[in-house]
């Protein structure tokens, strides 16, 4: 499976195939319809999913992984990951996907990490859940992955415990964590979202590793469209539940949404000007229309 | 207005002493709008706390028109400086109204006609006397952040220090703050010191930017140096660079700064 395969990514034969997903909450007030209709194929590539608090990137990413909430359901057409049928997979081969096949980086990595272990400690072990290898062999690939990561004192941060760490750094631990799996797809959930502007563009460069070195598929979610832009190879903008547009991220000038080219033109530039921000004007028809199903390789 | 000279503040002690902020030095014309950016801890934030009193263990001198502020603040001093902070769900309390939000520093400051001052500043803050009795969970993260300004505001003070503002905000809604922000500068002649790791937003408010790390100013950007990037400082490059977005090949050249 991991044969050969080309830079360019592989729009044939999608790793990941996604058809009218939908995620709905039961509340005391009433049902939520987080996400509505959402369709994208991933092949070995990285895809992005752009959009403002509440548009559901998050929550079609837990779906992905079938990770939703107790009070909420998924729904779905087709929810495919090479070959096997995510929708009617039983506990146990969801639990053998998540973390080795499938990875996930929640948003805030204080609260994916273990308190109560040291960051080595975890790393190894997750390494050993996905390898039968001995104990000595785990800590060295933790200790090397730690090095990957930029981590500068890998034998030092190896014992340390999470509450130990800078928040820049727990993100890089986390990343150490999914990345040791060695995984076919990763789902990166605001990864780099409390990471300085230059730490950032380092852990970018991570992730960009795995998908060009090792063919990994990447689900990057971020709400900054144009950090998103200049490192994805193709981007979903999602607004109330639903893909409003998918962009060619080579071509985000050519945004033809109001919505995206609204969240494009309300960031501030550094030209040296002081203009007011154009704001963004939402159009209710937005939630009326059908989620944009572009994003699929066949048509 | 406002003018730091050779500032500096430690915390902690014996080996887990960490020099926060190492001779900083800054001077704000009246009116001007100037920013602090780098990373995080490089030490923005304790700068402006210094400034408000929150911290006194500093040395150096601050003075804010002319006046040397002592270390510990008195509320007549605060009057005239106020601070917006990054997290509008922090920063205001939870089982307060706006209402009783934005009077206590009327009472505290025993200033009169306090009913019409709040709905005076709710309007210049863009929120309708609609908004004078609800909750802070009653509200959007934007607009309590404009509860926080209005608060900071309703003194009517003469500089105001921003820790962050928009940092916690959508991209959409931050605009609408930097609008504000910029509206509220101009209609009342304030000095904005403002503090963000994300150049582009304080490019935007300000006209000079100071550029830390570790603690120190590195070097000091004009608009035009904004734009053309024409910088000296390889940390200054390097995030000005970053702040333009992935660049792969432009990465491989970063060096850690220390
Ligand atoms: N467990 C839950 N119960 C009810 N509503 C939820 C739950 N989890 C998420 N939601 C709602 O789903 C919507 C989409 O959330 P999310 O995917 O986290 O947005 P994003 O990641 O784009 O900020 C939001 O309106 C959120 O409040
Ligand atoms: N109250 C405090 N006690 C101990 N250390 C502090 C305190 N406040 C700040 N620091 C330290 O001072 C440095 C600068 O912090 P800060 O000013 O908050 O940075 P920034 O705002 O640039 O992110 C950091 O190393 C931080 O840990
Ligand atoms: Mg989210
Ligand atoms: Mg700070």
């Amino acid at each position: 499976m991991n044969g050969s395969f080309n830079k360019e990514p592989l729009r044939e034969e999608p790793m990941l195939s996604v058809r009218d997903l939908h995620v709905r909450f039961s509340t005391s007030k009433g049902l939520v319809h987080a996400v509505r209709g959402v369709s994208f194929d991933l092949g070995r590539e990285r895809l992005g999913i752009v959009g403002e608090s509440g548009s559901g990137k998050s929550q079609t990413g837990r779906a992905l992984l079938r990770l939703t909430a107790g009070n909420g359901r998924i729904e779905a057409e087709k929810l495919m990951f090479s070959g096997m049928d995510l929708m009617h997979a039983n506990a146990r081969t969801m639990r053998n996907i998540r973390g080795s096949r499938i990875s996930m980086i929640m948003q805030d990595p204080k609260y994916s990490l273990n308190p109560v272990l040291t960051v080595g400690a975890q790393i190894a072990e997750s390494c050993r859940r996905h390898e039968n290898i001995p104990r000595t062999e785990a800590k060295k690939r933790a200790l090397s992955m730690l090095d990957t990561v930029h981590i500068r004192e890998p034998e030092k941060v190896y014992s340390l415990y999470p509450h130990q760490v800078s928040g820049g750094m727990g993100q890089r631990i986390m990343i150490a964590m999914m990345l040791i799996t060695n995984p076919d797809v990763m789902i990166a959930d605001e990864p780099t979202s409390a990471l300085d502007v230059t730490v950032q563009m380092q852990v970018l460069s991570l992730l960009d590793d795995m998908v060009r070195e090792r063919g990994m598929g990447l689900v990057l979610i971020s709400h900054d469209l144009q950090l998103v832009s200049s490192f994805c190879d193709r981007v979903l903008v999602m607004y109330g539940g639903r893909i409003m547009e998918t962009l060619d991220a080579k071509r985000l000038d050519e945004a033809q949404h109001p919505y995206t080219r609204g969240l494009l033109n309300c960031l501030p530039r550094l030209d040296g000007r002081h203009d007011d921000l154009p704001v963004l004007e939402r159009d209710p028809a937005w939630l009326a229309q059908p989620s944009d199903a572009s994003g699929v390789f066949e048509q | 207005m406002i003018d730091i000279n050779d500032f500096s503040i430690t915390f902690g002690s014996g080996k887990n002493q960490i020099q926060a902020v190492k001779n900083f030095n800054l001077s704000v014309a009246e009116g001007e709008s100037f920013g602090l950016v780098g990373e995080s801890g490089s030490g923005k934030s304790t700068v402006l706390r210094a400034m408000v009193g929150i911290y006194s263990h500093w040395t150096g001198t601050i003075r804010i028109d002319g006046q040397p502020i002592a270390h510990k603040r008195t509320p007549a001093s605060r009057k005239h400086m106020q601070m917006v902070f990054q997290d509008p769900y922090g920063s205001l309390h939870p089982r307060r109204t706006v209402d009783a939000t934005l009077s206590e520093p009327l009472i505290i400051h025993g200033m009169d006609k306090r009913e019409e001052r709040v709905l005076k500043i709710l309007g210049e803050v863009g929120l309708g006397p609609e908004y004078r009795f609800r909750y802070p969970h009653q509200l959007s993260g934007g607009q309590r952040q404009r509860v926080a300004i209005a608060r900071a505001l309703i003194l009517e003070p003469r500089v105001i220090l921003l820790d962050e503002p928009t940092s916690a905000l959508d991209v959409s809604v931050q605009a609408e703050i930097l609008n504000l922000l910029s509206a509220l500068r101009k209609a009342h002649g304030l000095t904005y010191v403002m503090v963000s790791h994300d150049l582009a937003v304080v490019g935007h408010l300000c006209s000079r930017i100071a550029v830390m790390n570790r603690g120190v100013v590195v070097e000091e950007m004009s608009e035009d140096q904004m734009r053309t990037g024409d910088l000296k400082h390889e940390y200054t490059r390097q995030l000005w660079t970053a702040s333009h977005g992935y660049d792969r090949k432009a990465l491989a050249g970063f060096k850690e700064i220390a």
